[in-house]
This record gives structure tokens, C-alpha cells and sequence, in this order.
């Protein structure tokens, strides 16, 4: 897979438009993830999306090792949401309506989910909200790229321009204030006592 | 497997042990390759870790809206641009408005400088004309007021306060002092300036 990548970025460096299409295809859907996992909002981390594979495309020949490519999208990919968030809370203090609240305020999406299951999952993006607003920024970053995005030590200090040590002392910051205040560790909890 | 170290790992040795077991020391790596308890603690927490991390994969609505790439790639090398020309412009108004207050402080002297100089200038051609007035008309004019003469028949006005017509004054003063209209006094000239023959130094010579 690794090296699938690393020709197609080659290809795509010489100006083979699918090529890129298809290093578009195989990551889209994390880049969106990701993006997902920062705004909690279909519509931004859609757009975020796209514009992150927008930026890549064009600055695609400033890559120079074809091998860093996941990293460096990813990178591009975090820039872009810190940059999405700093745009929200400025708009958020002009009160005006995110796409998160038009979101939360639209019917008939995801017609093909049961009322529970959305139910269900409004309350865990909530449980969420909540543990990663007891991090720091940098601790809430490292986490979110280690257990959500599944990203190892080694790329999230690429991805964040960081040394590997900085990364496992904000990693270990932030699982020292998860593991006492999420639900979602309640039988790790309960095998320290 | 035996267990060499029977001191179970703390609390966080167990968090430095589900980010990275290589972080640990030694001993507690040992300990924990040979502990169930130690083991089972470092592994639920990753389990749910993982857990966590999938649930969360699963509760992201669907991706809805593929990507769709622009229609040319820039030429290589090129890059976002789309700032420049607002710098540009700001940069350029920031220039003019620079170089404008910068000119107004290195031009004003010396316009100030040159102002002065026309002042002067003026003063003096003021001055100059005054003194050329003076010259012409030496008295005030309510002399001439008083003597009834405009600027120029001054010396009329004298005239004809002496009785003269003006033109025979010269020469009834002429034959007053004895001139014979040529302008000098011979005997006075000869007077002042002495004949050679009669000059006493002269017989030394």
C-alpha cells in the first residue's frame, strides 16, 4: 500500500491528474474523519475536505519525499481545521449560526439511521465534547491523531512538526485526565481499583 | 513465566506502558512481560483506547460530497497568490503614504528657505525703490506744497522767488564775480594754482 502511494504521489508530481484522483480516493474519507472529529459538523468537515485536497493538488510539487505524503496531507489536514476553528469562535462571538447548529437543526438526514441510533450518537459526540474539553489544545491534538485518527508516535510528531518525546508527554498529559473523567473507561478504571 | 519483580507497575507506568512499553525501564519492561495483572491492566486500557477510537469511526455521519479537484494543476513551483495582490496594494498605498509625509519633511525647508528669499527679495526692491524716490524727490512734499511747486520745477520755484526768470541767473552772478562765462576766475585759478616763472621753490631747481 505504502509504495502503491508513494508511485502514485511520483505520478502525480509529474502532472498525472488521476493519479492524484485516486490518492484522493484512498484518503478522503480519514481526511474527512479527521476534519469530522475537530468541527463535529458534516457540512464543515466536508468542506474542510476539500479544500485540504485543493491545497495538496496545488502545492503537491512543494512535497519533496513522496514517502511523507500521508503526513504531509495530514498536516495540511490539521492546519486547515485549527484554522477553521479560530475562523468559528470569532464567528461564534458574532453570534452568527454555524454549520454545526444548522446540523444539529436539520431533519430527514440520514433517513436510513433509526431514532436511537441517532440518538445514541448525539450523546457520545457529546461524551466527546466533554473529555476533550478538559485537554489542552496540544494535549486534545495528540490524542485525537493517536486514538481517533489511529496515527502512530512517529507521524503524529511529522504531522505536528514535533520530537517524538514532546508527543508522548502530551499523549501521556492526556490520557491522565481521560482515564479518571470518561465514561468510555469505566472497566479500566474499575481494574485499578 | 516467573515473575522476578513482584512490585506491581503504578498507575503511571501503566499509561507509559499503553503509549510506548520501550519508554519503561528495565525492570518494570520485565515486570510487565511476566505480570497478568500488570498485563491485563496495560490491555483493557488499550482495548478501550481502540474501542473508543472505532466508535468513534462509526458515529461520523457519512461522506456524502466526494472531492472534486480543480480543473488545471498550476505550473510547478507556483503557489497560492492570492495575497499578493492585496499586499501589493497595501504595500504601495503604505509607499505613497510614507515617501508623501517624508517629502513634506525634506521639501519644506527649503520651500520655507526659498519663501524667506522672495521676502527678502521683496523687501529689498522695497527698499531700493524708496531710495530712488529719495533721490528724485530729496523733501517731503508738503515742502513742495508749501512752495507751491510740483516735484519737478523746484529749482523754478527758487527762480522765481529770487526774481529770476531762471535763465539769467548764471550769468548776473557772472558778472558779479567778474567771470567771463567760461566757468573759472583766472585770477582766483591763478591764485590756487600759481604761475611756474613766479613759484620761489622753483628758482632752486
Amino acid at each position: 500500500m505504502s509504495l502503491k502511494i508513494t508511485a502514485l504521489v511520483e505520478k502525480a508530481r509529474d502532472g498525472n491528474r488521476p493519479s492524484f484522483q485516486d490518492l484522493v480516493t484512498i484518503f478522503q474519507e480519514d481526511i474527512y474523519r479527521l476534519a469530522y472529529y475537530r468541527t463535529f459538523s458534516q457540512m464543515d468537515a466536508e468542506d474542510l475536505t476539500q479544500e485540504v485536497f485543493e491545497q495538496a493538488y496545488r502545492k503537491l510539487n512543494s512535497l519533496n519525499d513522496p514517502q511523507r505524503f500521508r503526513a504531509w496531507l495530514y498536516s495540511i489536514a490539521v492546519n486547515r481545521c485549527n484554522d477553521f476553528l479560530r475562523k468559528r469562535k470569532y464567528m461564534a462571538l458574532l453570534q452568527m449560526r454555524t454549520a454545526q447548529e444548522q446540523d444539529f437543526m436539520a431533519t430527514g438526514k440520514d433517513m436510513n439511521n433509526s431514532y436511537n441510533d441517532k440518538i445514541e450518537k448525539k450523546r457520545f459526540w457529546k461524551q466527546v465534547k466533554t473529555m476533550l474539553h478538559k485537554l489542552s489544545s496540544m494535549e486534545r491534538q495528540v490524542f485525537t491523531l493517536r486514538f481517533m485518527d489511529h496515527r502512530n508516535i512517529n507521524e503524529i510528531a511529522s504531522i505536528l512538526d514535533k520530537n517524538e518525546s514532546t508527543i508522548k508527554t502530551h499523549l501521556y498529559r492526556a490520557l491522565n485526565k481521560v482515564r479518571g473523567e470518561a465514561d468510555f473507561f469505566k472497566e479500566y478504571r474499575e481494574s485499578l481499583s | 513465566m516467573k515473575v522476578e519483580n513482584h512490585t506491581h507497575l503504578q498507575d503511571e507506568q501503566i499509561l507509559w506502558a499503553v503509549i510506548d512499553e520501550s519508554d519503561l525501564a528495565r525492570h518494570a519492561q520485565e515486570h510487565l512481560r511476566g505480570c497478568p495483572v500488570c498485563k491485563r491492566k496495560v490491555e483493557q486500557f488499550r482495548y478501550e483506547l481502540r474501542d473508543f477510537g472505532q466508535k468513534a469511526s462509526l458515529a461520523v455521519p457519512p461522506f456524502s460530497r466526494p472531492v472534486r479537484l480543480p480543473r488545471e494543476k498550476p505550473a510547478a513551483g507556483s503557489h497560492n497568490v492570492g495575497w499578493l495582490p492585496v499586499f501589493g496594494a497595501a504595500a504601495m498605498a503604505a509607499f505613497v503614504v510614507f515617501f508623501y509625509f517624508m517629502g513634506m519633511e525634506t521639501v519644506a525647508p527649503t520651500q520655507f528657505a526659498s519663501l524667506q528669499n522672495q521676502e527678502n527679495l521683496l523687501e529689498d526692491e522695497s527698499l531700493m525703490r524708496e531710495i530712488a524716490e529719495i533721490v528724485e524727490v530729496p523733501l517731503p512734499a508738503d515742502v513742495y506744497a508749501i512752495s507751491g511747486d510740483n516735484e519737478t520745477g523746484f529749482y523754478e520755484g527758487l527762480y522765481e522767488i529770487s526774481g529770476d526768470d531762471g535763465t539769467g541767473f548764471a550769468e548776473d552772478m557772472d558778472e558779479i564775480n567778474g567771470d567771463n562765462g567760461t566757468g573759472y576766475d583766472e585770477d582766483f585759478l591763478e591764485f590756487v594754482v600759481p604761475d611756474i616763472q613766479d613759484d620761489f621753490q622753483s628758482e632752486f631747481i
